[in-house]
């Protein structure tokens, strides 16, 4: 007979969700309207209701070990169905939270991450201030004198700096995730035996990703998919032009600025819109009605926060070399390149990371056959 | 009575469905003083024709053959200590539920006619009683429910005694500091404001309180109760018009609780110590006097647990969220874990259990609680938790939330005590005193439990119903006991909280003024409020059998000593319960008596020519049965047209006779039709229907003696709401004594 688990449900712990928007996870009484209403619960293994539970008990072990944690979009059809108000999609968020700390590697970072309510002054402002930093030692903080009228910013920030500070970030970046990904990895695997490849299965999820086919089950957060579809797609729209951008410098020798109508300007103009729509749809979900929107955490805020800065300040950037003062431009550029590597940086530790664990959960479920949903 | 008269009336589709002219010359056949046809009798003008006949003295008594007597009350209600009126329902039981127009309906109506025309001539006006009633309510008890009922009684003008056993007023309440919110938003704990309740009491000027007090005897009747106490300061004696027993309850007692650890170690506790400490000095744990980390809370100790308290004690999660709100006040660093089965948070505690889980240190979930084990730091082992498997959680005090117990006497059990214990000694043979030893050891753990000390035939307290809680009608009639003029409030009644105890004292005080001024009326009290007609004992044919004096549910009768009943009028409800149980047939009220039944039974026709008439006599409780009948027939559902209908005031006044008188006039079958008994009845005299089922049983012995077939007799239970069932009862009886062939004693 195994023996018979002794627990302790965990103030410290409760109190760390309380902190993290799962203020109400005490005044669930278990009936299950959640798992019920839930598009995405597979019909074996229903969630919310066992993740509330556990959060009740505090038992963050478990959540962690638990892929429906990751499974769950928080779409709210089940805060704003809940008969109790003990919103259950605040509680997944925050357990989602607390879970990315607790796998963060290294921890240190996780925690300061975690803690973004007070330390977010620090996440934002340290990268700005490592920019001005670099370009001041390196004699580029000021604006050349005589530069011409249609300048390009290699003019005021050489790529070189670029490169050599954001290849080695990107692969810092890349190491933290492999660690936390292969921690999570391990830890979800005790719940079900996975048949298959990884990469075989990560193929169709990352399909699935990219028309958003579950997050369009959930009913009460239509807007937000569709806020974060458009979001998603800017992005890799602005991946793929930074790029083509080097190969248009390095193999076709492109001048620079290219011209609004080269195709390569094109995508990536395309792409802004995508992001400003996308950050206008999801920045209007969080100030619409807060049980649709979920709770605003200071760990989603952050995150959020991050994200309208890189895409404002991107945008700015743009627009003032249009109007061709090189001053203003030099100011908001060196910020862009501090708000990118701060958003680079936390990827890891922010709610960022849920692209990482999400897509891991997706394929260990399709792995495991859990994720069948219901009929 | 003499000199009747006989209204009939043509509306509501009397007209259309029978031929009332033929009725009338029935009526004329009859020797009716009068009769008058009106088109809507009901009306002011017609109401008008009936007063006229009563006033200018052509008549004494009326017939009005109309609608159902349960219709029109207010309308047919004529003075009733000068006017005898008896109903016929030409309406329900003919025109809505027969074929108009039918020969077999018509011949029905005319049965009923003559039926009651009969029962009208054995209708005696009522002598009313006179007697000075005390308007004085007594309340025992002088926690939550009862000072709410003396509040209540007191505002509404009536002097009041409240006799509390303890040295204090407030009861369990008054020892807590704060209470389950009672008032809007509902989410906080509130201030106890029972000294607000107790000034309130306290200070009326009618009002007087004893203390340490208890009663030493109850006797006589609502309106006349004469009470003696005993306290301190000595003896006192008052009168009483009515009673409200508010004595409480207790925690159940946490030793029978081994399995939860209690009594093997100190770290385990029940919830009314919880209450001293918090209270007190402060939460501390026994072994080391030291706050504890996590307090885990167990509910339903004792209760809903079929080997103690079978039921709810409906006040113990109240009694845990309150608490551990209070700790959370005080320590929020303390841990608390309520382990629940079910948690119960009816109406707007369910706010206050919201707010209370959303404390960050306190945790609900559900589980059975399987052993707590260890002695300073215990381990509470939990099965079937909703984590999927078994658990162990590890507390530093544990709070038994043990279940309430009515603080009752089974005066039943108290009584069968006593007369074992006397006939142990004066029984003649050896063996009776040993029989009667063996059961005076049975009941020996009643002896001196007795609360009310009631001067009673039946016993010095109220009977109880089940687990100690007294007798109620709890759906219909919830203060009802079965001793009139005595209301059970409180936690005594049944398991509930004080916001509940409160509403409960006053409404068994509105039910023991109600009492006192029915009593001053010369009126009977539910559910036969409003009749003055009192039961008449012919006792020189009495042969002391008892059995009225038994079988009364409320107590009614006491007994001299030679066994003859003596009537204390003021505690009977009208029931005829002894008029059905009389073997000598001496009781009779004047509006209702075995002679006039039987009468009715005579009036009936039975046609010789059984192949195509059969006759059944269906006798109905007024009560339940007889509206379920009015109710099938206004969906106009159709029975058979041989069944003759007797309403009756309940199953239980079924005199045997009439059984006999029936079957020996040709009649074929005989069905009685009345509530449900047993633990959950519904009978409206408690025991009426049970008595009628075992005395038919015994009938139905003797008719197979007498070589008929005991198919001939039937009863059958219905409540209130099965409208839809009676047409089906009716044929298939009737089918089935046709089934049987006719009475073999037709005809003779």
């Amino acid at each position: 007979m195994a023996a018979i688990p002794s627990l302790a449900p965990s103030l410290p712990a409760r109190e760390a969700l309380l902190r993290r928007g799962a203020a109400n996870v005490g005044r669930c009484y278990q009936c299950a309207t959640c798992s019920s209403v839930c598009e995405l619960a597979p019909a074996e293994a229903p969630f919310p209701r066992r993740l509330v539970l556990l959060a009740q008990w505090g038992l963050v072990d478990r959540l962690a070990a638990d892929p429906a944690v990751w499974l769950c979009h928080q779409c709210n059809d089940c805060t704003v169905r809940c008969p109790r108000d003990a919103r259950p999609g605040d509680v997944v968020g925050a357990v989602r939270s607390l879970v990315i700390e607790k796998l963060a590697f290294p921890g240190f970072l996780g925690r300061l991450v975690g803690a973004a309510r007070v330390s977010w002054p620090l996440l934002l402002a340290l990268p700005v201030l490592f920019w001005v930093a670099l370009l001041s030692w390196t004699g580029h903080l000021a604006v050349p004198a005589g530069i011409e009228a249609n300048w390009a910013y290699e003019d005021l920030v050489p790529h070189r700096y670029i490169y050599a500070v954001f290849f080695p970030v990107a692969a810092w970046v890349l190491l933290a995730a492999v660690v936390s990904g292969t921690r999570f990895w391990k830890l979800i695997g005790s719940s079900g035996q996975r048949q298959g490849s990884l990469l075989g299965n990560l193929l169709p999820v990352l399909t699935g990703v990219a028309t958003h086919d579950r997050f369009a089950k959930c009913t009460a957060a239509k807007p937000r998919r569709l806020g974060h579809l458009t979001l998603l797609w800017g992005f890799v729209g602005a991946a793929v032009t930074s790029g083509l951008l080097i190969v248009g410098i390095y193999v076709q020798h492109l001048e620079m600025p290219l011209a609004l109508a080269h195709p390569y300007k094109i995508l990536g103009n395309v792409s802004m819109a995508l992001l400003l729509v996308g950050i206008a749809l999801l920045v209007g979900n969080r100030l619409g009605d807060a049980k649709v929107a979920g709770a605003s955490s200071a760990f989603d805020t952050f995150f959020l926060s991050l994200v309208v800065l890189v895409v404002l300040t991107g945008t700015a950037v743009e627009l003032v070399r249009l109007a061709g003062d090189a001053d203003l431009g030099r100011t908001l550029y060196v910020l862009h390149l501090g708000v990118v590597m701060s958003l680079f940086l936390t990827f890891p530790y922010s709610k960022f990371a849920h692209m990482l664990y999400r897509t891991l959960a997706l394929v260990h479920a399709r792995m495991t056959g859990i994720d069948m949903p219901k009929q | 009575m003499e000199r009747l008269g006989v209204f009939l009336c043509t509306g509501c589709g009397i007209g259309e469905a029978l031929k009332v002219d033929a009725l009338a010359s029935t009526a004329g056949e009859l020797g009716a003083a009068t009769c008058t046809t009106h088109p809507c009798l009901c009306s002011p003008e017609g109401v008008a024709t009936i007063r006229a006949a009563f006033e200018d003295g052509t008549i004494g008594g009326a017939l009005v053959a109309a609608c159902s007597p349960l219709a029109k009350s207010t309308e047919f209600r004529f003075d009733p200590a000068k006017c005898a009126v008896e109903r016929v329902s030409l309406r329900e039981q003919c025109a809505w539920s027969h074929p108009a127009g039918d020969e077999d309906t018509q011949v029905l109506a005319d049965d009923l006619v003559r039926m009651g025309y009969a029962r009208l001539a054995k209708t005696n006006l009522p002598k009313p009683i006179a007697e000075t009633i005390e308007r004085t309510v007594l309340v025992v008890g002088g926690g939550v429910a009862g000072l709410a009922a003396a509040r209540a009684a007191a505002e509404m003008g009536h002097p009041v005694v409240v006799v509390e056993s303890g040295d204090h007023l407030g009861g369990h309440v008054a020892k807590l500091s704060h209470l389950v919110p009672d008032r809007p938003p509902y989410d906080t704990l509130q201030p106890n404001r029972i000294a607000d309740l107790i000034a309130a009491v306290t200070s009326k000027p009618d009002v007087r309180v004893y203390t340490s007090a208890k009663i030493r005897s109850i006797t006589g009747q609502p309106g006349q109760f004469h009470v003696e106490i005993d306290t301190p300061s000595g003896g006192h004696t008052l009168m009483a018009g009515a009673v409200v027993q508010a004595t409480g309850s207790r925690p159940f007692d946490a030793g029978k609780l081994g399995h939860l650890g209690y009594g093997a170690s100190p770290n385990v506790v029940t919830a009314s110590r919880l209450d001293e400490m918090l209270a007190g000095g402060g939460v501390t744990r026994p072994t080391d006097g030291k706050l504890p980390g996590r307090i885990v809370f167990v509910q339903c100790a004792g209760s809903r647990d079929p080997q103690h308290l079978p039921y709810c004690s409906a006040d113990c999660c109240g009694t845990t969220l309150r608490q551990v709100a209070q700790i959370h006040q005080a320590h929020p660093e303390v841990e608390t874990a309520v382990i629940y089965r079910d948690m119960r948070t009816p109406g707007q505690i369910e706010r206050f259990y919201a707010a209370v889980q959303q404390q960050p240190g306190s945790m609900f979930t559900r589980g059975e609680v399987a052993s707590i084990s260890g002695n300073g730091t215990l381990v509470v082992h939990l099965k079937d938790s909703l984590l999927g498997d078994d658990v162990e959680l590890q507390a530093d005090l544990v709070v038994l939330a043990t279940g309430a117990v009515p603080n009752s006497a089974d005066g039943e059990a108290i009584r069968t005590f006593r007369d074992a214990t006397k006939r142990s000694q004066t029984a003649e043979s050896e063996t009776q005193r040993d029989e009667a030893r063996k059961i005076a050891e049975q009941f020996a753990a009643h002896e001196g439990t007795e609360i009310l000390n009631l001067g009673y035939r039946q016993g010095p307290d109220l009977p109880t119903l089940r687990q100690g809680f007294p007798d109620s009608h709890f759906i219909c009639f919830p203060y009802e006991t079965r001793r009139t003029g005595i209301y059970a409030a409180g936690s005594l009644r049944a398991p509930m909280d004080s916001v509940q105890a409160t509403e409960d004292g006053f409404g068994a005080a509105m039910k023991a003024v109600q009492c006192i001024n029915a009593a001053g009326r010369s009126e009977a009290v539910h559910p036969r409020s409003g009749d003055i007609g009192t039961p008449d004992f012919f006792l020189q044919r009495c042969t002391q059998c008892k059995r009225c004096t038994e079988e009364c549910p409320f107590g009614t009768l006491n007994e001299d000593e030679k066994g003859t009943p003596q009537l204390n009028i003021l505690r009977c409800r009208r029931c005829g319960i002894c008029m059905g149980a009389c073997p000598e047939r001496i009781i009779s009220f004047p509006d209702y008596s075995v002679d006039a039944v039987a009468s009715m039974i005579k009036a009936t026709s039975v046609p010789e020519d059984y192949e195509e008439k059969p006759r059944i006599i269906a006798l109905i409780c007024e009560n339940d049965a007889l509206p379920a009948l009015d109710a099938a027939a206004a969906r106009r559902i159709q029975w058979n047209p041989w069944v003759r209908v007797i309403p009756i005031r309940c199953l239980g006044s079924t005199n045997i006779v009439w059984i006999a008188d029936s079957l020996s006039r040709g009649i074929d079958g005989v069905v009685l039709i009345g509530c449900k008994y047993g633990d959950d009845y519904q009978c409206h005299y408690v025991r009426g229907s049970e008595l009628a089922h075992t005395r038919l049983g015994n009938v139905q012995e003797t008719l197979q003696r007498l070589a008929l077939e005991k198919e001939r007799i039937r009863v059958v239970e219905l409540s209130h709401d099965e409208f839809e069932r009676i047409p089906a009862i009716l044929d298939e009886f009737c089918k089935e004594v046709v089934d049987l062939g006719p009475n073999p004693l037709k005809g003779f």
